[in-house]
């Protein structure tokens, strides 16, 4: 009996112009963004070789450590083809320096902002928004729809379930939605082999887990779709409830919980926090500028009675540890304004984590924000591709700075240590 | 018998005997008592009683809102009786619907099928549905013709199909499933002559087969020409019913006219 029913149900919907159009739809935007997706994923990988390159070019002409400048890149992902997330949004590269904050910088909408406009359409968006708006499209008249015709009081004359005759539509509907997303679906991936896209076993594994969520996504729509149609007698009032139920769990309320807690949520704009750091720094710097003139201060007024032989004997004799002393306080103040700046971060991190978690949790009402989070944390281009970039960036800098610095100290050493040598030196500083 | 001027309930009380009397075996469909008053308070079915054996045709004569098509949809459980039941084959309907349905076969008066689908696909499914899944497309094409539609429409799409020729395929499909009753909801409504005709010989093959036929409808010659039994109906009540018997030499017309008329009086 199920077989027959859904046999026919099948045979409906494959018949019906509606099945047409959705299959062309779906397999037209599939594959456009599948295949936009590599060309893109390409691009940023050719980029991404090419920059690493002129860094490690960058490494092996420089001829002293004082002319070093370090970028690190961040690697596209493959994932990125099919679930693009934030990947644009985020910033490519990083500048690695001592005085300078891990800041991720020049994102593909930067640089490109005409893309920003007209966004990457992904195969997370085409299920979120398109197919959703099919999965009511198939089933707002799938009850009432036959009642209006008259064609379920003949099917119901016979010793049918209801339930029964249900469950068959739900699987009809849902059968004639997978066949147009399967079909393209499988060519995308066609495409990805054919183009020699490295994928590893992990990434066909969350491919699979993304299909097995999206085909979750639009159960609940269909599901949805059904239950409106048997509950109502007019299919005309059955779409108009789907369309506001649909309008409401794609559109507003991902939009609403994000304003919400915006609104809930205080977080300090970047402006605030870098102005807060500058003034740190600065007031740092200050504050050690005036004591290095102090301490200087402090040194030459023994030497006030000295003749002017005495004064640089005087000064030779202190001049190592008295660099020591100042150098020692400088790393004291780069240590602390990197601390603050830390910190700093940290809180504004803390706080924008406070209102994602918030977010999230609200925008989870609708199933299209609890899949697109889904499809992002699989693809790993959720939000935290900036933090998780980031802080891999930071524990980077701290070893780069570290060795680099130890090698600009070592350089110093033995470029004083050959200008002793040649003649008696000059002074590199002298008040 | 009833008489002019008796109520709907000693109409029933005088009839049932003699309906009975006219086939010697168990009745295949019962309405017993049959009650339906709707949530608005409308009394769409008063006291209502028949019995239709197998091999014998009931017809239910009477106006629109006379209470046929509510009670063919208590036979069908679409909807539940207020008081009383109907039975199919001894089974309560409102209490083991598919067990009746099973047993029940319906066309009913703007037959709708699918119709982006053939007539021989729509046969096929509603066969199926049915529970006879063993007919090859001969068999469609036999009970097509049967009823009267022509070969080079079998393979259409129903899109296009008139609302008569819709009916020809209800009603092929009522006799695939081959159910020992039949329910006829006004059946011949948008046939034409010709096509009432042939439909008539159809449910005269039917009750030979032994099947019990109830059919509602407003068609006095008809009704005459087929019935074993007619029943008059209005605003819910049984106002009259005789055997073919009893109403040999009389004009139903006449009949029909009158007692509705000593009805609608007593009403008021």
């Amino acid at each position: 009996m199920l077989g027959v029913l859904v046999e026919k149900e099948l045979k409906s919907i494959l018949q019906s112009p509606k099945f047409v159009a959705t299959f062309a739809v779906s397999t037209l935007l599939i594959l456009l963004s599948i295949f936009i997706g590599i060309q893109e994923y390409e691009t940023a990988v050719a980029k991404y070789e090419t920059a690493t390159e002129l860094v490690d070019q960058h490494f092996t002409e420089v001829t002293s450590f004082y002319q070093v400048e370090n970028k690190v890149y961040r690697k596209p992902s493959v994932m990125q083809i099919f679930v693009s997330g934030v990947n644009n949004d985020v910033g490519s590269l990083s500048r690695i320096s001592a005085d300078r904050d891990v800041k991720l910088e020049q994102s593909a909408y930067s640089s490109d902002p005409l893309f920003a406009v007209f966004r990457f359409i992904d195969f997370t968006f085409i299920v979120q928004v398109v197919l959703s708006l099919f999965a009511i499209l198939f089933t707002y008249d799938a009850i009432n729809g036959e009642r209006e015709s008259g064609t379920l009081k003949l099917a119901l004359s016979n010793a049918v379930p209801r339930g029964k005759y249900l469950f068959a539509k739900f699987i009809g509907s849902w059968l004639g939605l997978v066949i147009p997303l399967s079909i393209p679906v499988l060519i995308g991936l066609l495409l990805v082999v054919l183009f020699r896209v490295p994928i590893t076993g992990t990434e066909w594994m969350k491919l699979g887990a993304l299909f097995g969520v999206s085909l979750l996504y639009f159960t609940f729509f269909i599901s949805l779709g059904l239950f409106v149609s048997s509950m109502t007698r007019r299919s005309s009032v059955s779409f108009l409830i789907l369309l506001v139920f649909w309008i409401n769990l794609v559109l507003i309320i991902p939009r609403g919980a994000s304003m919400a807690a915006g609104q809930l949520v205080d977080v300090p704009s970047v402006a605030d926090i870098e102005a807060q750091k500058d003034r740190y720094r600065t007031d740092q710097r200050q504050s050690l500028n005036k004591e290095r003139s102090l301490r200087w201060r402090e040194r030459f007024s023994g030497m006030q009675n000295l003749s002017r032989a005495e004064r640089r004997a005087f000064y030779n004799q202190n001049r190592k540890e008295w660099e020591g002393e100042d150098n020692d306080y400088r790393t004291e103040m780069d240590v602390r304004v990197a601390e603050y700046n830390r910190q700093t971060n940290e809180a504004l991190r803390n706080a924008k984590l406070s209102q994602e978690r918030l977010a999230f949790t609200l925008s989870r009402f609708s199933p299209a924000a609890a899949y697109q989070l889904s499809a992002m944390n699989l693809g790993g281009t959720n939000t935290s591709i900036k933090t998780r970039y980031e802080d891999q960036m930071f524990a980077f800098r701290d070893n780069f700075n570290a060795y680099l610095s130890k090698s600009q100290r070592e350089e110093r050493a033995e470029i004083r240590r050959k200008a002793e040598s040649k003649g008696g030196g000059r002074m590199m500083m002298f008040m | 018998m009833i008489e002019e001027g008796h109520t709907p309930a000693d109409a029933q009380v005088q009839t049932e005997p003699e309906a009975k009397a006219e086939s010697k075996t168990e009745p295949m469909l019962v309405a017993d008592n049959l009650t339906k008053r709707y949530e608005d308070g409308t009394l769409a079915l008063n006291a209502v009683s028949f019995e239709v054996h197998p091999g014998c045709i009931y017809v239910m004569l009477g106006g629109n809102g006379a209470g046929k098509t509510t009670a063919i949809n208590i036979f069908l459980n679409f909807i539940e009786p207020t008081e009383g039941e109907t039975r199919v084959d001894g089974i309560v309907t409102h209490k083991e619907p598919l067990k009746a349905k099973a047993k029940l076969a319906y066309v009913s008066e703007n037959v709708m099928l699918y119709p982006n689908f053939t007539a021989i696909q729509n046969l096929d499914f509603f066969a199926k549905l049915g529970g006879k899944k063993d007919y090859s497309r001969d068999d469609y094409r036999d009970v097509l013709l049967r009823v009267g539609l022509e070969e080079v429409a079998h393979s259409r799409r129903l899109r296009g199909y008139s609302k008569g020729m819709r009916q020809k395929c209800g009603i092929a499909i009522a006799i695939l499933k081959d159910a020992p009753a039949i329910l006829l909801d006004e059946p011949t409504s948008g046939l034409d002559p010709k096509s009432g005709r042939e439909f008539t010989g159809l449910l005269d093959d039917l009750r030979s087969e032994g099947k019990a036929i109830l059919m509602s409808t407003h068609d006095i010659f008809r009704a005459k020409d087929i019935a074993d039994i007619v029943g008059i109906m209005d605003q819910g009540n049984l106002v009259m019913q005789k055997s073919r018997r009893e109403l040999e030499g009389e004009n139903l017309e006449q009949l029909y006219i009158s007692y509705m008329a000593g009805y609608m009086e007593d009403a008021t």
